[in-house]
């Protein structure tokens, strides 16, 4: 799916925090360029910079050096409207924490991004149907966020994140707060949208088997990319969901005492 | 995001807790109301006053004396004890030379100019059987003085037949059985000639019968005709240059072009002293706007408090959706709409509660209207006097006042909110 036609193009980024004594560079000049319909996974511990750096380039927040393009159009030239409706229009965001209004129908949840963007009231429900259609959850369209299950609720913020048909889905750790199970639920919806759809998606997360599954791992330690490296095995070829299960169960397999070792690091770095 | 969206968003943000939200618009509530039934009840306190005013004669009315006239009568007025005699203070006429001085001034109407005389009617009966009553009467002076009616009309200024608008409790006490009855009926007047003390009858038509009033109104109202015959009649034997004597005239001064005090200031200079409405009804509408005012400041002092609860709860509200904000903001919503968002619910607080004031104070106001005018209560001689009088111009004004309150106590909130960064909010815990 994967063409060569770039959507991000990073230059030169640089990210401090606080000033003189206290200055803080969370990004060092970062160079790389995604293009359209690859998946990415950017990796790094707690306090690497992966999720300043997602943060950048999901234009959630502004780098205090460098340039992003996105389509080949500089976002650092742009005002904070017009950064509000790049996001708004262009982009759709999974958080590992859900945020959904939870005293909220599910629909209204999934149409909220429509709702900023000001359209018809009437285009927005069938958008927001046929976005829960995708994720399987259009039964439920009716029921109060708050009475899902975890599962049910990433599958609902996906149909948000694609309720708009972006361009690009940012996903900060998806399946964090899932059991395997339904984490394998998740991630087939997000490869199979990049597969049938040719979203380009963006996976920040420290779980070795969800970034295998990208095209591509971008690590980050210290500020720095340490590592961008291409996945040959999965290079053009996206895995059908079946095969993606397959794969997880088996690495989970024969890693499962290095698995072990690093839940507990897992535990501290989400209680950080 | 739409405006409609933003109103609805804003209004299902205050319906998530109902209880805060009830709380904060009762604190609105009983600021709004202790301001808004003060209001009215100065509307009603005032409208009464001037009714009573235009029963005097409306804004530009002046009452006119000479100097020695004037002091003497306010040194009387203003003491106790029997004054001593001063040839500067005594109630002396107008003669024909000053009264032409008058109508040359500028400013003031020369042709409406109403010699006020006094009629001294023996007594007022409805027939030669029945029992014979005091009763003071004089015609209405010419332009748009008003004097309340509760049945009738007052008597016809141009007519040649003998009218009369009877004083309140009148009707009763002459052996009509109310005010309606004694309408069309005839009533007769009796007035003794001091000189040769022969009486004259005048049987007057009953046109009307006034309310109840605070100002003594000069008592029964009769057409100009009627009062000319009586004058005549108490007149016919005196001395020449006694019968044109002037104490005190009535009339109108250019309100637009003077203000009260210029135009008393030019009277004076010709050596009268003129007395407005003002003069007259200043110290009620005084003791009244004090009242007023201090029951303001127990209001504006409850709005305070409500417009810091609004603070209160909205920030709690906002530190509630920090991680809501967040969202919003990922998704592309402007910090301007965040800031609407919470205006809009500062608003509606305002002005639900302001409402729930307005409604409150009207139900209480009508009811209290009520009971003090039946029968017994302290008010029941005034029919007209209404305790409290709703008006848009009283109610309007404060409900917009509260919400603009309102508006400026949620900016902080609303600014706090707008202003989240994104990334930490949807990072808070």
């Amino acid at each position: 799916m994967a063409t060569m036609k770039p959507v991000i193009e990073v230059k030169d980024l640089v990210k401090v925090y606080g000033k003189r004594s206290t200055a803080f560079t969370a990004l060092d000049h970062i160079n790389l360029t995604i293009n359209e319909g690859e998946t990415v996974a950017i990796v790094g511990k707690s306090g690497s910079g992966k999720s300043t750096l997602m943060h950048l380039i999901a234009l959630l927040d502004r780098p205090t050096a460098g340039t992003i393009k996105i389509n080949g159009l500089d976002s650092t030239k742009l005002k904070n409207r017009e950064l509000n409706q790049m996001r708004n229009k262009n982009f759709g965001f999974v958080f590992q924490q859900f945020f959904m209004n939870a005293n909220d129908s599910v629909l209204e949840n999934v149409l909220l991004p429509l709702k900023i963007a000001g359209g018809r009231r009437k285009t927005r429900r069938k958008l927001a149907t046929s976005a829960l259609k995708t994720v399987g959850l259009e039964e439920r369209l009716k029921f109060k966020a708050n009475d899902l299950s975890g599962g049910q609720k990433q599958r609902v913020c996906i149909a948000r994140a694609i309720v708009n048909h972006p361009k690009i889905i940012f996903a900060d750790e998806p399946t964090g707060n899932l059991d395997s199970a339904t984490g394998e639920k998740v991630t087939d919806l997000l490869f199979g949208l990049n597969k049938e759809k040719g979203v380009t998606l963006i996976i920040v997360t420290h779980d070795e088997d969800l970034a295998k599954l990208c095209d591509r791992q971008i690590r980050i330690a210290d500020g720095e990319l340490v590592e961008d490296g291409v996945n040959k095995k999965r290079r053009g070829r996206p895995p059908k969901a079946s095969q993606v299960k397959n794969e997880v169960v088996t690495k989970t397999k024969r890693k499962s005492t290095k698995k072990t070792e690093k839940s507990d690091v897992d535990k501290k770095e989400i209680e950080t | 995001m739409k405006l409609g969206d933003i109103i609805r968003t804003a209004n299902q943000n205050l319906l998530r807790n109902k209880l805060r939200t009830f709380l904060t618009i009762l604190a609105i509530f009983v600021g709004s109301f202790t301001i808004i039934l003060n209001a009215a009840i100065n509307t009603g306190v005032n409208s009464f006053i001037d009714e009573q005013t235009a029963s005097l004669g409306g804004e530009d009315y002046i009452m006119i004396m000479s100097e020695g006239s004037a002091s003497a009568m306010s040194s009387m007025m203003q003491s106790n004890e029997p004054l001593e005699y001063n040839p500067d203070q005594t109630i002396t006429a107008m003669d024909s030379e000053q009264l032409e001085k008058l109508k040359e001034i500028d400013g003031i109407d020369a042709e409406n100019l109403y010699i006020a005389r006094q009629i001294p009617v023996e007594y007022i009966t409805k027939d030669k059987n029945s029992k014979k009553y005091n009763v003071t009467v004089g015609a209405m002076p010419p332009g748009d003085f008003q004097i309340a009616t509760t049945v009738g009309r007052l008597p016809n200024r141009e007519t040649e037949k003998y009218e009369i608008t009877l004083q309140a409790g009148y009707p009763q006490v002459l052996g009509f059985s109310s005010d309606e009855e004694a309408v069309g009926e005839t009533v007769t007047l009796v007035v003794l000639d001091p000189i040769t003390k022969k009486p004259a009858e005048y049987k007057a038509k009953v046109v009307g019968v006034q309310s109840q009033g605070v100002v003594a109104v000069n008592g029964a109202v009769v057409s100009p005709a009627l009062e000319d015959a009586m004058y005549a009649d108490l007149t016919a034997n005196y001395p020449p240059e006694q019968k044109e004597m002037v104490y005190s005239v009535q009339t109108r001064f250019d309100d637009q072009k003077y203000s009260e005090q210029e135009i008393k200031d030019k009277l004076n200079e010709n050596g009268f002293v003129g007395l407005t409405i003002s003069d007259m009804m200043g110290m009620i509408r005084t003791f009244f706007d004090v009242i007023m005012v201090v029951f303001m400041i127990f209001g504006g002092i409850a709005l305070l408090a409500a417009a810091i609860g609004i603070i209160n709860t909205l920030f709690m509200s906002v530190e509630e959706r920090t991680r809501e904000i967040g969202l919003d903001k990922a998704l592309g919503l402007s910090s301007g709409k965040i800031f609407l968002i919470f205006s809009i619910e500062a608003i509606s607080l305002g002005f639900w509660g302001s409402l729930f004031g307005v409604a409150m104070a009207m139900v209480l106001g009508y009811v209290a209207d009520n009971l003090v005018h039946m029968p017994g209560a302290f008010l029941e001689a005034f029919p007209t006097f209404h305790l409290v009088k709703f008006t848009p111009w009283n109610i309007l004004p404060i409900i917009l006042i509260v919400v603009i309150i309102a508006f400026v106590a949620g900016t902080l909130p609303a600014w706090k909110a707008a202003h989240k960064n994104p990334i930490e909010a949807l990072r808070y815990e």
